[in-house]
Protein backbone atom coordinates (compact mmCIF):
# COMPACT_ATOMS: atom_id res chain seq x y z
CA UNK A 1 0.00 0.00 0.00
CA UNK A 2 1.24 3.67 -0.64
CA UNK A 3 2.23 5.46 1.73
CA UNK A 4 0.55 8.80 3.11
CA UNK A 5 2.06 11.94 2.14
CA UNK A 6 1.44 15.65 2.96
CA UNK A 7 1.25 18.00 0.09
CA UNK A 8 -0.12 21.26 -1.70
CA UNK A 9 -2.51 20.44 -4.18
CA UNK A 10 -3.46 23.30 -6.52
CA UNK A 11 -7.33 23.52 -8.38
CA UNK A 12 -8.32 24.72 -12.06
CA UNK A 13 -11.97 24.22 -13.60
CA UNK A 14 -10.45 24.20 -17.32
CA UNK A 15 -8.90 21.57 -18.77
CA UNK A 16 -6.40 23.86 -21.03
CA UNK A 17 -5.31 26.14 -18.50
CA UNK A 18 -4.21 22.88 -16.45
CA UNK A 19 -2.38 21.56 -18.96
CA UNK A 20 -0.43 25.10 -19.47
CA UNK A 21 0.34 25.24 -15.81
CA UNK A 22 1.94 21.60 -15.69
CA UNK A 23 4.00 22.44 -18.31
CA UNK A 24 5.27 25.44 -16.46
CA UNK A 25 5.38 23.41 -13.33
CA UNK A 26 7.80 20.64 -15.40
CA UNK A 27 9.26 23.27 -17.00
CA UNK A 28 10.16 25.06 -13.66
CA UNK A 29 12.00 21.86 -12.34
CA UNK A 30 9.17 19.94 -10.55
CA UNK A 31 9.52 16.37 -10.94
CA UNK A 32 7.29 14.44 -8.68
CA UNK A 33 4.30 16.49 -8.66
CA UNK A 34 0.88 14.70 -10.19
CA UNK A 35 -2.28 16.12 -11.91
CA UNK A 36 -5.67 14.70 -10.60
CA UNK A 37 -8.39 15.14 -13.33
CA UNK A 38 -11.91 13.67 -14.11
CA UNK A 39 -11.27 12.30 -17.42
CA UNK A 40 -7.80 11.80 -19.38
CA UNK A 41 -6.45 15.17 -20.41
CA UNK A 42 -4.79 15.10 -23.49
CA UNK A 43 -1.21 15.59 -23.90
CA UNK A 44 -0.99 15.73 -19.45
CA UNK A 45 1.81 13.00 -19.69
CA UNK A 46 4.04 15.18 -21.97
CA UNK A 47 2.77 17.73 -19.61
CA UNK A 48 3.28 16.43 -16.20
CA UNK A 49 6.71 14.92 -17.60
CA UNK A 50 6.02 11.37 -17.07
CA UNK A 51 8.54 9.17 -18.74
CA UNK A 52 6.67 5.92 -20.55
CA UNK A 53 5.69 2.91 -18.09
CA UNK A 54 7.58 -0.08 -17.77
CA UNK A 55 4.48 -2.20 -17.94
CA UNK A 56 5.22 -3.31 -21.65
CA UNK A 57 7.93 -4.73 -20.92
CA UNK A 58 6.76 -6.66 -18.45
CA UNK A 59 3.66 -7.97 -20.36
CA UNK A 60 6.63 -8.96 -23.03
CA UNK A 61 8.54 -10.87 -20.31
CA UNK A 62 5.45 -12.59 -19.38
CA UNK A 63 4.47 -13.82 -22.52
CA UNK A 64 7.38 -14.82 -23.35
CA UNK A 65 7.71 -16.97 -20.81
CA UNK A 66 3.89 -18.22 -20.57
CA UNK A 67 4.49 -18.92 -23.94
CA UNK A 68 7.33 -21.45 -22.91
CA UNK A 69 5.27 -22.87 -19.46
CA UNK A 70 2.67 -23.63 -21.37
CA UNK A 71 4.49 -25.52 -24.75
CA UNK A 72 6.24 -27.42 -21.89
CA UNK A 73 3.15 -28.13 -19.69
CA UNK A 74 1.89 -30.28 -22.80
CA UNK A 75 5.10 -31.56 -23.92
CA UNK A 76 5.50 -33.12 -20.43
CA UNK A 77 1.67 -34.23 -19.88
CA UNK A 78 1.36 -35.45 -23.39
CA UNK A 79 4.37 -37.08 -24.09
CA UNK A 80 6.35 -38.00 -21.47
CA UNK A 81 3.64 -38.56 -18.08
CA UNK A 82 0.85 -39.86 -19.52
CA UNK A 83 1.63 -40.63 -22.89
CA UNK A 84 -2.00 -41.14 -25.58
CA UNK A 85 -1.91 -42.04 -28.98
CA UNK A 86 -4.10 -39.66 -30.40
CA UNK A 87 -4.99 -40.42 -34.08
CA UNK A 88 -1.98 -41.85 -34.73
CA UNK A 89 0.18 -38.56 -34.52
CA UNK A 90 3.35 -37.80 -32.58
CA UNK A 91 2.92 -37.70 -28.72
CA UNK A 92 4.60 -34.31 -29.24
CA UNK A 93 2.62 -32.42 -32.05
CA UNK A 94 3.03 -28.85 -32.09
CA UNK A 95 -0.01 -27.98 -34.36
CA UNK A 96 -1.99 -29.63 -31.57
CA UNK A 97 -0.51 -27.61 -28.82
CA UNK A 98 -0.84 -23.70 -30.03
CA UNK A 99 -4.26 -23.18 -28.90
CA UNK A 100 -3.40 -23.71 -24.80
CA UNK A 101 0.09 -22.32 -25.67
CA UNK A 102 -1.53 -19.35 -27.20
CA UNK A 103 -4.36 -18.70 -24.28
CA UNK A 104 -1.44 -19.05 -21.63
CA UNK A 105 0.72 -16.55 -23.24
CA UNK A 106 -1.79 -14.63 -23.33
CA UNK A 107 -2.88 -15.16 -19.73
CA UNK A 108 0.48 -14.88 -18.21
CA UNK A 109 0.85 -11.44 -20.21
CA UNK A 110 -2.50 -10.41 -18.98
CA UNK A 111 -2.26 -11.23 -15.24
CA UNK A 112 1.42 -9.83 -14.92
CA UNK A 113 0.18 -6.27 -16.78
CA UNK A 114 -2.35 -5.94 -14.54
CA UNK A 115 -0.33 -7.07 -11.33
CA UNK A 116 2.65 -5.00 -12.82
CA UNK A 117 -0.22 -2.05 -13.32
CA UNK A 118 -1.03 -2.23 -10.00
CA UNK A 119 2.68 -2.22 -8.16
CA UNK A 120 3.98 0.75 -10.31
CA UNK A 121 0.73 2.84 -9.63
CA UNK A 122 0.94 2.01 -5.79
CA UNK A 123 -2.40 0.22 -5.65
CA UNK A 124 -4.69 -0.39 -4.38
CA UNK A 125 -4.62 3.26 -2.40
CA UNK A 126 -7.69 2.40 0.64
CA UNK A 127 -9.73 5.46 1.05
CA UNK A 128 -7.50 8.58 0.82
CA UNK A 129 -8.73 11.86 2.11
CA UNK A 130 -10.95 13.85 -0.33
CA UNK A 131 -9.01 17.30 -1.85
CA UNK A 132 -12.26 18.35 -3.82
CA UNK A 133 -15.09 16.19 -4.86
CA UNK A 134 -15.59 18.17 -8.26
CA UNK A 135 -12.20 16.65 -8.87
CA UNK A 136 -14.17 13.37 -10.21
CA UNK A 137 -16.73 15.34 -12.25
CA UNK A 138 -15.27 19.13 -13.27
CA UNK A 139 -12.20 20.32 -12.12
CA UNK A 140 -8.73 19.38 -12.27
CA UNK A 141 -5.97 19.67 -9.44
CA UNK A 142 -1.83 19.45 -9.79
CA UNK A 143 -1.04 17.97 -6.57
CA UNK A 144 2.65 18.09 -4.91
CA UNK A 145 3.51 15.79 -2.15
CA UNK A 146 5.96 16.79 0.04
CA UNK A 147 9.17 14.38 -1.17
CA UNK A 148 9.30 17.10 -4.15
CA UNK A 149 12.40 18.36 -5.00
CA UNK A 150 13.26 21.61 -2.73
CA UNK A 151 9.66 21.30 -1.52
CA UNK A 152 8.35 23.78 1.04
CA UNK A 153 4.78 24.51 1.10
CA UNK A 154 5.08 28.21 1.22
CA UNK A 155 6.77 27.98 -1.92
CA UNK A 156 5.11 25.69 -3.60
CA UNK A 157 1.66 27.71 -2.66
CA UNK A 158 2.98 30.69 -4.28
CA UNK A 159 4.12 28.86 -7.48
CA UNK A 160 0.56 27.17 -7.92
CA UNK A 161 -0.68 30.55 -7.13
CA UNK A 162 1.28 32.11 -9.77
CA UNK A 163 0.34 29.49 -12.36
CA UNK A 164 -3.20 30.47 -12.05
CA UNK A 165 -4.49 28.30 -9.58
CA UNK A 166 -8.12 29.70 -8.35
CA UNK A 167 -7.45 27.30 -4.83
CA UNK A 168 -4.58 26.37 -3.25
CA UNK A 169 -5.44 23.35 -0.51
CA UNK A 170 -2.83 22.48 2.33
CA UNK A 171 -3.20 18.42 2.62
CA UNK A 172 -1.95 17.28 5.58
CA UNK A 173 -2.22 13.27 4.03
CA UNK A 174 -3.14 11.80 0.84
CA UNK B 1 -9.56 17.48 -26.50
CA UNK B 2 -6.91 19.80 -25.20
CA UNK B 3 -6.02 22.06 -28.58
CA UNK B 4 -8.47 24.19 -30.65
CA UNK B 5 -7.07 24.19 -34.11
CA UNK B 6 -8.51 26.03 -36.63
CA UNK B 7 -10.05 24.70 -39.66
CA UNK B 8 -9.61 26.88 -42.22
CA UNK B 9 -5.85 26.39 -42.01
CA UNK B 10 -5.86 23.16 -43.75
CA UNK B 11 -4.22 23.44 -47.28
CA UNK B 12 -2.46 20.38 -47.48
CA UNK B 13 0.15 20.96 -51.03
CA UNK B 14 -1.04 19.17 -54.29
CA UNK B 15 0.12 16.03 -55.00
CA UNK B 16 2.69 15.32 -57.73
CA UNK B 17 3.96 12.62 -59.29
CA UNK B 18 7.90 13.52 -60.44
CA UNK B 19 8.71 14.65 -63.99
CA UNK B 20 9.72 11.34 -65.10
CA UNK B 21 7.06 9.44 -63.18
CA UNK B 22 4.79 9.30 -65.69
CA UNK B 23 7.36 7.49 -67.88
CA UNK B 24 8.29 5.00 -65.74
CA UNK B 25 4.79 3.94 -64.86
CA UNK B 26 3.89 3.46 -68.53
CA UNK B 27 6.95 1.31 -69.04
CA UNK B 28 6.04 -0.74 -66.14
CA UNK B 29 3.00 -1.17 -68.08
CA UNK B 30 4.94 -1.99 -71.07
CA UNK B 31 7.08 -4.77 -69.09
CA UNK B 32 3.77 -6.39 -67.78
CA UNK B 33 1.79 -6.33 -71.10
CA UNK B 34 5.21 -7.55 -73.08
CA UNK B 35 5.19 -10.19 -70.95
CA UNK B 36 1.42 -11.34 -70.86
CA UNK B 37 1.72 -11.54 -75.05
CA UNK B 38 5.00 -13.49 -74.69
CA UNK B 39 3.36 -15.65 -72.51
CA UNK B 40 0.59 -16.26 -74.61
CA UNK B 41 2.89 -17.39 -77.24
CA UNK B 42 5.12 -19.28 -75.04
CA UNK B 43 2.80 -21.26 -72.20
CA UNK B 44 -0.59 -19.80 -71.65
CA UNK B 45 -1.44 -22.32 -68.77
CA UNK B 46 1.01 -20.79 -66.99
CA UNK B 47 0.41 -16.96 -67.94
CA UNK B 48 -2.98 -17.37 -67.20
CA UNK B 49 -2.05 -18.60 -63.52
CA UNK B 50 0.77 -15.74 -63.37
CA UNK B 51 -2.27 -13.11 -64.31
CA UNK B 52 -4.57 -14.63 -62.10
CA UNK B 53 -2.30 -14.27 -58.92
CA UNK B 54 -1.82 -10.36 -60.06
CA UNK B 55 -5.52 -9.56 -60.96
CA UNK B 56 -6.50 -10.83 -57.11
CA UNK B 57 -3.46 -9.28 -55.65
CA UNK B 58 -4.33 -5.68 -57.08
CA UNK B 59 -8.53 -6.05 -57.18
CA UNK B 60 -7.90 -6.85 -53.02
CA UNK B 61 -5.90 -3.74 -52.76
CA UNK B 62 -8.33 -1.63 -54.52
CA UNK B 63 -11.62 -3.33 -52.72
CA UNK B 64 -8.64 -3.18 -49.72
CA UNK B 65 -9.36 0.39 -50.07
CA UNK B 66 -12.82 1.04 -49.94
CA UNK B 67 -13.21 -1.09 -46.95
CA UNK B 68 -10.79 1.20 -45.08
CA UNK B 69 -12.87 4.24 -46.22
CA UNK B 70 -16.52 2.39 -45.41
CA UNK B 71 -15.44 1.20 -41.50
CA UNK B 72 -14.54 4.83 -40.67
CA UNK B 73 -17.66 5.73 -41.67
CA UNK B 74 -19.17 3.17 -40.29
CA UNK B 75 -17.80 3.69 -37.13
CA UNK B 76 -18.15 7.42 -36.79
CA UNK B 77 -14.02 7.74 -36.53
CA UNK B 78 -12.75 11.21 -36.22
CA UNK B 79 -8.84 10.25 -35.99
CA UNK B 80 -8.55 8.84 -40.04
CA UNK B 81 -9.98 11.55 -41.25
CA UNK B 82 -6.44 13.35 -42.23
CA UNK B 83 -5.38 9.76 -44.19
CA UNK B 84 -8.87 8.69 -45.74
CA UNK B 85 -8.10 10.34 -49.01
CA UNK B 86 -5.31 7.84 -49.00
CA UNK B 87 -7.66 4.53 -48.77
CA UNK B 88 -10.63 6.46 -51.29
CA UNK B 89 -7.34 6.99 -53.79
CA UNK B 90 -7.16 2.85 -53.65
CA UNK B 91 -10.75 3.02 -55.33
CA UNK B 92 -9.66 4.21 -58.62
CA UNK B 93 -8.35 0.74 -59.54
CA UNK B 94 -12.16 -0.48 -59.31
CA UNK B 95 -12.81 0.14 -62.86
CA UNK B 96 -9.29 -2.11 -64.37
CA UNK B 97 -10.44 -4.68 -61.28
CA UNK B 98 -14.22 -4.79 -63.61
CA UNK B 99 -12.24 -5.16 -66.98
CA UNK B 100 -9.60 -7.37 -65.59
CA UNK B 101 -12.41 -9.45 -64.36
CA UNK B 102 -13.78 -9.91 -67.77
CA UNK B 103 -10.55 -10.42 -69.25
CA UNK B 104 -10.14 -13.47 -66.77
CA UNK B 105 -13.70 -14.83 -67.96
CA UNK B 106 -11.84 -15.39 -71.00
CA UNK B 107 -9.61 -18.16 -69.09
CA UNK B 108 -11.63 -21.32 -69.57
CA UNK B 109 -9.91 -24.27 -68.96
CA UNK B 110 -7.05 -23.25 -68.90
CA UNK B 111 -7.26 -22.08 -65.56
CA UNK B 112 -10.41 -23.68 -63.62
CA UNK B 113 -11.25 -27.22 -64.54
CA UNK B 114 -14.56 -27.12 -64.22
CA UNK B 115 -14.93 -25.16 -66.82
CA UNK B 116 -13.79 -28.49 -68.71
CA UNK B 117 -17.07 -30.13 -70.45
CA UNK B 118 -15.25 -33.43 -70.68
CA UNK B 119 -13.64 -33.27 -67.08
CA UNK B 120 -16.98 -32.10 -65.36
CA UNK B 121 -18.82 -35.03 -66.86
CA UNK B 122 -16.91 -38.00 -66.15
CA UNK B 123 -16.40 -36.30 -62.75
CA UNK B 124 -19.58 -37.07 -59.67
CA UNK B 125 -18.25 -34.13 -57.86
CA UNK B 126 -17.78 -31.38 -60.00
CA UNK B 127 -21.22 -33.12 -61.97
CA UNK B 128 -22.47 -32.19 -58.63
CA UNK B 129 -21.15 -28.46 -58.26
CA UNK B 130 -21.98 -27.46 -61.41
CA UNK B 131 -24.91 -25.69 -60.84
CA UNK B 132 -22.57 -22.71 -58.92
CA UNK B 133 -19.45 -23.88 -60.95
CA UNK B 134 -20.76 -22.76 -64.75
CA UNK B 135 -19.42 -19.79 -66.50
CA UNK B 136 -22.47 -18.48 -66.80
CA UNK B 137 -23.49 -18.09 -63.45
CA UNK B 138 -19.64 -17.18 -62.65
CA UNK B 139 -19.71 -14.17 -65.07
CA UNK B 140 -23.07 -12.81 -63.84
CA UNK B 141 -21.22 -13.29 -60.10
CA UNK B 142 -18.24 -11.44 -61.18
CA UNK B 143 -20.07 -8.70 -62.94
CA UNK B 144 -22.37 -8.46 -59.98
CA UNK B 145 -19.73 -8.44 -57.88
CA UNK B 146 -17.11 -5.71 -58.63
CA UNK B 147 -20.81 -3.73 -60.12
CA UNK B 148 -21.14 -3.32 -56.24
CA UNK B 149 -17.96 -2.46 -55.31
CA UNK B 150 -17.63 0.44 -58.09
CA UNK B 151 -21.31 1.46 -57.38
CA UNK B 152 -20.32 1.85 -53.78
CA UNK B 153 -17.38 3.61 -54.50
CA UNK B 154 -18.48 6.05 -56.57
CA UNK B 155 -21.17 6.81 -53.98
CA UNK B 156 -18.96 7.06 -51.00
CA UNK B 157 -15.88 8.33 -52.48
CA UNK B 158 -18.20 11.12 -54.50
CA UNK B 159 -19.50 12.04 -51.33
CA UNK B 160 -16.55 12.32 -49.66
CA UNK B 161 -15.37 14.43 -52.82
CA UNK B 162 -18.13 16.59 -52.91
CA UNK B 163 -18.14 17.61 -49.45
CA UNK B 164 -14.76 18.92 -50.16
CA UNK B 165 -16.44 21.56 -52.86
CA UNK B 166 -19.09 22.35 -49.94
CA UNK B 167 -18.59 21.74 -46.91
CA UNK B 168 -21.91 20.06 -46.66
CA UNK B 169 -22.21 17.93 -43.13
CA UNK B 170 -24.96 15.84 -44.74
CA UNK B 171 -22.46 14.17 -46.74
CA UNK B 172 -20.90 12.65 -43.58
CA UNK B 173 -24.58 11.58 -42.31
CA UNK B 174 -25.36 10.12 -45.62
CA UNK B 175 -22.13 8.17 -45.82
CA UNK B 176 -22.66 5.98 -42.57
CA UNK B 177 -25.67 3.95 -43.80
CA UNK B 178 -23.51 3.57 -47.31
CA UNK B 179 -20.97 2.40 -45.40
CA UNK B 180 -22.95 -0.37 -43.24
CA UNK B 181 -24.77 -1.26 -46.88
CA UNK B 182 -21.41 -2.02 -48.30
CA UNK B 183 -19.83 -3.38 -45.04
CA UNK B 184 -22.53 -6.01 -45.12
CA UNK B 185 -22.50 -6.68 -49.26
CA UNK B 186 -18.51 -6.88 -48.97
CA UNK B 187 -18.54 -9.54 -46.74
CA UNK B 188 -20.72 -11.84 -48.88
CA UNK B 189 -19.07 -10.61 -52.33
CA UNK B 190 -15.64 -10.69 -51.18
CA UNK B 191 -15.54 -14.19 -49.84
CA UNK B 192 -17.36 -15.56 -53.01
CA UNK B 193 -15.14 -13.97 -55.10
CA UNK B 194 -12.64 -15.50 -53.30
CA UNK B 195 -13.66 -18.60 -53.43
CA UNK B 196 -14.83 -18.62 -57.32
CA UNK B 197 -11.53 -17.20 -58.02
CA UNK B 198 -8.85 -18.89 -56.08
CA UNK B 199 -10.49 -21.96 -53.85
CA UNK B 200 -12.52 -23.07 -57.33
CA UNK B 201 -8.76 -23.62 -58.74
CA UNK B 202 -8.88 -26.94 -57.07
CA UNK B 203 -12.56 -27.93 -57.19
CA UNK B 204 -12.59 -30.63 -55.31
CA UNK B 205 -11.09 -28.99 -52.30
CA UNK B 206 -13.13 -26.72 -49.83
CA UNK B 207 -12.35 -24.64 -47.13
CA UNK B 208 -15.68 -22.40 -44.75
CA UNK B 209 -12.73 -20.44 -43.40
CA UNK B 210 -11.36 -19.71 -46.93
CA UNK B 211 -13.03 -16.41 -47.81
CA UNK B 212 -11.71 -14.92 -44.21
CA UNK B 213 -8.05 -15.92 -45.17
CA UNK B 214 -8.13 -13.76 -48.13
CA UNK B 215 -9.74 -11.21 -45.97
CA UNK B 216 -7.07 -11.35 -43.35
CA UNK B 217 -4.47 -11.21 -46.63
CA UNK B 218 -6.51 -8.37 -48.26
CA UNK B 219 -6.63 -5.76 -44.87
CA UNK B 220 -2.84 -6.52 -44.26
CA UNK B 221 -1.65 -5.62 -48.05
CA UNK B 222 -4.30 -2.29 -47.83
CA UNK B 223 -2.64 -1.23 -44.66
CA UNK B 224 0.87 -1.40 -45.63
CA UNK B 225 0.34 0.26 -48.81
CA UNK B 226 -1.54 3.04 -47.22
CA UNK B 227 1.30 3.42 -44.99
CA UNK B 228 3.41 3.61 -47.61
CA UNK B 229 1.86 5.82 -49.45
CA UNK B 230 1.33 8.23 -46.31
CA UNK B 231 4.77 8.18 -45.77
CA UNK B 232 5.26 9.34 -49.29
CA UNK B 233 2.97 12.25 -49.23
CA UNK B 234 4.69 13.25 -45.81
CA UNK B 235 8.54 12.48 -46.70
CA UNK B 236 7.19 14.97 -50.07
CA UNK B 237 6.08 17.58 -47.07
CA UNK B 238 2.74 17.95 -48.77
CA UNK B 239 0.98 17.45 -46.26
CA UNK B 240 2.65 18.50 -42.76
CA UNK B 241 0.79 19.06 -39.54
CA UNK B 242 -1.92 17.01 -41.62
CA UNK B 243 -0.80 13.57 -41.59
CA UNK B 244 1.79 13.04 -39.09
CA UNK B 245 3.58 10.73 -37.12
CA UNK B 246 0.59 9.75 -34.98
CA UNK B 247 -1.66 8.65 -37.86
CA UNK B 248 0.82 6.36 -39.62
CA UNK B 249 1.47 4.95 -35.39
CA UNK B 250 -2.42 3.95 -35.53
CA UNK B 251 -1.75 2.72 -39.06
CA UNK B 252 0.89 0.52 -38.09
CA UNK B 253 -0.73 -0.52 -35.23
CA UNK B 254 -3.24 -1.34 -36.77
CA UNK B 255 -1.30 -3.08 -39.26
CA UNK B 256 0.37 -5.24 -36.60
CA UNK B 257 -3.24 -6.25 -35.06
CA UNK B 258 -4.02 -7.61 -38.47
CA UNK B 259 -0.68 -9.47 -39.13
CA UNK B 260 -1.57 -11.41 -36.12
CA UNK B 261 -5.14 -11.76 -37.74
CA UNK B 262 -3.89 -13.41 -40.78
CA UNK B 263 -1.89 -15.61 -39.09
CA UNK B 264 -4.39 -16.84 -36.45
CA UNK B 265 -7.09 -17.61 -39.57
CA UNK B 266 -4.31 -19.34 -41.60
CA UNK B 267 -3.58 -21.55 -38.33
CA UNK B 268 -7.12 -21.96 -37.83
CA UNK B 269 -7.55 -23.44 -41.10
CA UNK B 270 -4.63 -25.97 -41.19
CA UNK B 271 -5.05 -27.00 -37.38
CA UNK B 272 -8.82 -28.50 -38.43
CA UNK B 273 -7.65 -29.96 -41.47
CA UNK B 274 -4.37 -31.17 -39.84
CA UNK B 275 -6.44 -32.37 -37.13
CA UNK B 276 -9.28 -33.65 -38.65
CA UNK B 277 -6.98 -35.70 -41.41
CA UNK B 278 -9.73 -36.23 -44.19
CA UNK B 279 -7.81 -37.10 -47.41
CA UNK B 280 -10.24 -34.65 -49.43
CA UNK B 281 -9.28 -32.11 -47.25
CA UNK B 282 -5.41 -32.42 -46.43
CA UNK B 283 -4.80 -32.74 -50.10
CA UNK B 284 -4.42 -28.68 -50.41
CA UNK B 285 -1.60 -29.11 -47.65
CA UNK B 286 -0.49 -32.02 -49.18
CA UNK B 287 -0.06 -30.21 -52.59
CA UNK B 288 2.11 -27.47 -50.54
CA UNK B 289 4.37 -29.69 -48.45
CA UNK B 290 6.44 -31.45 -51.15
CA UNK B 291 9.19 -30.30 -54.04
CA UNK B 292 9.89 -27.11 -52.55
CA UNK B 293 6.46 -25.80 -51.49
CA UNK B 294 6.99 -26.76 -48.02
CA UNK B 295 9.90 -23.69 -47.78
CA UNK B 296 7.60 -21.58 -49.47
CA UNK B 297 4.64 -22.11 -46.65
CA UNK B 298 7.59 -22.03 -44.25
CA UNK B 299 8.35 -18.49 -45.24
CA UNK B 300 4.84 -17.65 -44.86
CA UNK B 301 4.89 -18.45 -41.34
CA UNK B 302 8.12 -16.49 -41.12
CA UNK B 303 7.96 -13.86 -43.04
CA UNK B 304 4.60 -12.88 -43.05
CA UNK B 305 3.89 -13.22 -39.27
CA UNK B 306 7.13 -13.58 -37.15
CA UNK B 307 9.06 -11.25 -38.43
CA UNK B 308 6.40 -8.23 -39.11
CA UNK B 309 5.12 -9.31 -35.69
CA UNK B 310 8.31 -8.58 -33.58
CA UNK B 311 9.54 -5.96 -36.39
CA UNK B 312 6.09 -4.39 -35.15
CA UNK B 313 6.27 -4.70 -31.24
CA UNK B 314 8.05 -1.93 -30.35
CA UNK B 315 6.61 2.04 -30.20
CA UNK B 316 9.63 3.53 -31.91
CA UNK B 317 9.47 1.08 -34.55
CA UNK B 318 5.99 2.47 -35.57
CA UNK B 319 7.35 5.89 -35.50
CA UNK B 320 10.36 5.59 -37.62
CA UNK B 321 9.31 5.91 -40.90
CA UNK B 322 12.70 3.73 -42.81
CA UNK B 323 11.88 0.80 -40.57
CA UNK B 324 7.96 1.35 -41.63
CA UNK B 325 8.91 1.12 -44.79
CA UNK B 326 10.83 -2.22 -44.97
CA UNK B 327 8.23 -3.87 -42.94
CA UNK B 328 5.28 -3.13 -45.57
CA UNK B 329 7.39 -4.15 -48.24
CA UNK B 330 8.09 -6.90 -46.69
CA UNK B 331 4.33 -7.65 -46.13
CA UNK B 332 3.10 -6.52 -49.66
CA UNK B 333 5.98 -9.00 -50.77
CA UNK B 334 4.54 -11.79 -48.97
CA UNK B 335 0.78 -10.83 -49.45
CA UNK B 336 2.15 -11.93 -53.35
CA UNK B 337 3.88 -14.91 -52.19
CA UNK B 338 0.66 -15.87 -50.07
CA UNK B 339 -0.88 -16.17 -53.28
CA UNK B 340 1.13 -17.07 -55.44
CA UNK B 341 1.26 -20.38 -53.01
CA UNK B 342 -2.33 -20.46 -53.23
CA UNK B 343 -2.65 -19.84 -57.45
CA UNK B 344 0.94 -22.05 -58.43
CA UNK B 345 0.19 -25.13 -56.94
CA UNK B 346 -2.44 -25.75 -59.12
CA UNK B 347 -0.48 -25.33 -61.70
CA UNK B 348 2.34 -27.88 -60.94
CA UNK B 349 2.23 -29.17 -57.67
CA UNK B 350 5.55 -31.60 -58.23
CA UNK B 351 7.70 -28.45 -57.97
CA UNK B 352 7.80 -24.67 -56.96
CA UNK B 353 8.32 -22.77 -59.85
CA UNK B 354 9.58 -19.00 -59.96
CA UNK B 355 7.04 -17.01 -61.12
CA UNK B 356 8.66 -15.25 -63.61
CA UNK B 357 5.94 -14.08 -66.31
CA UNK B 358 3.97 -13.55 -62.61
CA UNK B 359 6.93 -10.60 -61.17
CA UNK B 360 6.44 -9.19 -65.18
CA UNK B 361 2.54 -9.20 -64.98
CA UNK B 362 2.69 -8.02 -61.20
CA UNK B 363 5.42 -5.03 -62.70
CA UNK B 364 2.65 -3.70 -65.33
CA UNK B 365 -0.10 -4.53 -62.90
CA UNK B 366 1.82 -2.22 -60.45
CA UNK B 367 2.27 0.81 -62.85
CA UNK B 368 -1.16 0.76 -63.31
CA UNK B 369 -2.05 0.57 -59.87
CA UNK B 370 0.07 3.58 -59.16
CA UNK B 371 -0.91 5.49 -62.30
CA UNK B 372 -4.44 5.79 -61.46
CA UNK B 373 -4.00 5.89 -57.54
CA UNK B 374 -1.59 8.79 -58.24
CA UNK B 375 -4.23 10.12 -61.18
CA UNK B 376 -6.59 10.09 -57.96
CA UNK B 377 -4.62 11.76 -55.84
CA UNK B 378 -3.05 14.47 -58.10
CA UNK B 379 -6.36 15.56 -59.09
CA UNK B 380 -8.17 15.88 -55.48
CA UNK B 381 -7.23 17.66 -52.16
CA UNK B 382 -4.89 15.27 -49.98
CA UNK B 383 -6.88 15.82 -47.31
CA UNK B 384 -10.70 15.83 -46.89
CA UNK B 385 -10.36 19.45 -46.26
CA UNK B 386 -14.26 20.87 -44.85
CA UNK B 387 -14.93 17.06 -43.42
CA UNK B 388 -16.76 18.49 -40.18
CA UNK B 389 -14.58 15.66 -38.16
CA UNK B 390 -11.21 17.04 -39.12
CA UNK B 391 -10.47 18.60 -35.86
CA UNK B 392 -10.21 15.93 -34.43
CA UNK B 393 -7.63 14.20 -36.57
CA UNK B 394 -5.48 17.12 -36.70
CA UNK B 395 -5.33 17.03 -33.09
CA UNK B 396 -4.92 13.43 -33.13
CA UNK B 397 -1.91 12.21 -30.37
CA UNK B 398 -1.61 9.05 -29.56
CA UNK B 399 -0.94 8.46 -25.36
CA UNK B 400 2.34 5.91 -24.51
Amino acid sequence: MAKRQSGVAGIWSDDEKILEAAAKMRDAGYKKFDAITPFPVHGMEEAVGIKRSGIPYVTFVAGVTGCCLGLYMQYWMSAVSWPINVGGKPMFSIPAFIPVTFEITILFAALFSVGAMFFLNGLPKVDPPIIDPDLTSHKFALWVPDDEVGYSVEKVEAFLKELGAEEVKRMAEY
Amino acid sequence: MGHSVTVDKVEPKKFELPSNGKVILFAMMGVGLATLLAGFAIDQKRVWHAYLTNYFFFSSLAVGGLFFTAIQHATNAGWSVNIRRVSESMTAFLPVVFIGGLVLLASGSQLYMWLDHDVVANDAILKGKSAYLNLGFWAVRMVLFVGLWLFFAKKIVGHSLAQDQDGDEKWTHKMVPLSIAFLLVFALSYSLFSVDLLMSLDAHWFSTIFGVYCFAGLFQSTLAFMILMTLYCRGKGWVTGLMTTEHTHDLAKFLKGFTVFWAYIAFSQFMLIWYANLPEETIFYLHRSHGGWMEVSMALLVFKFVVPFVALMPRWAKRTPKHLIMVCLLILVMQFVDLYWLVYPNYSHEHATFPLMGVGIFIGFLGLFLFTVTGFLAKHNLVPVRDPRIHESLSHHVTY
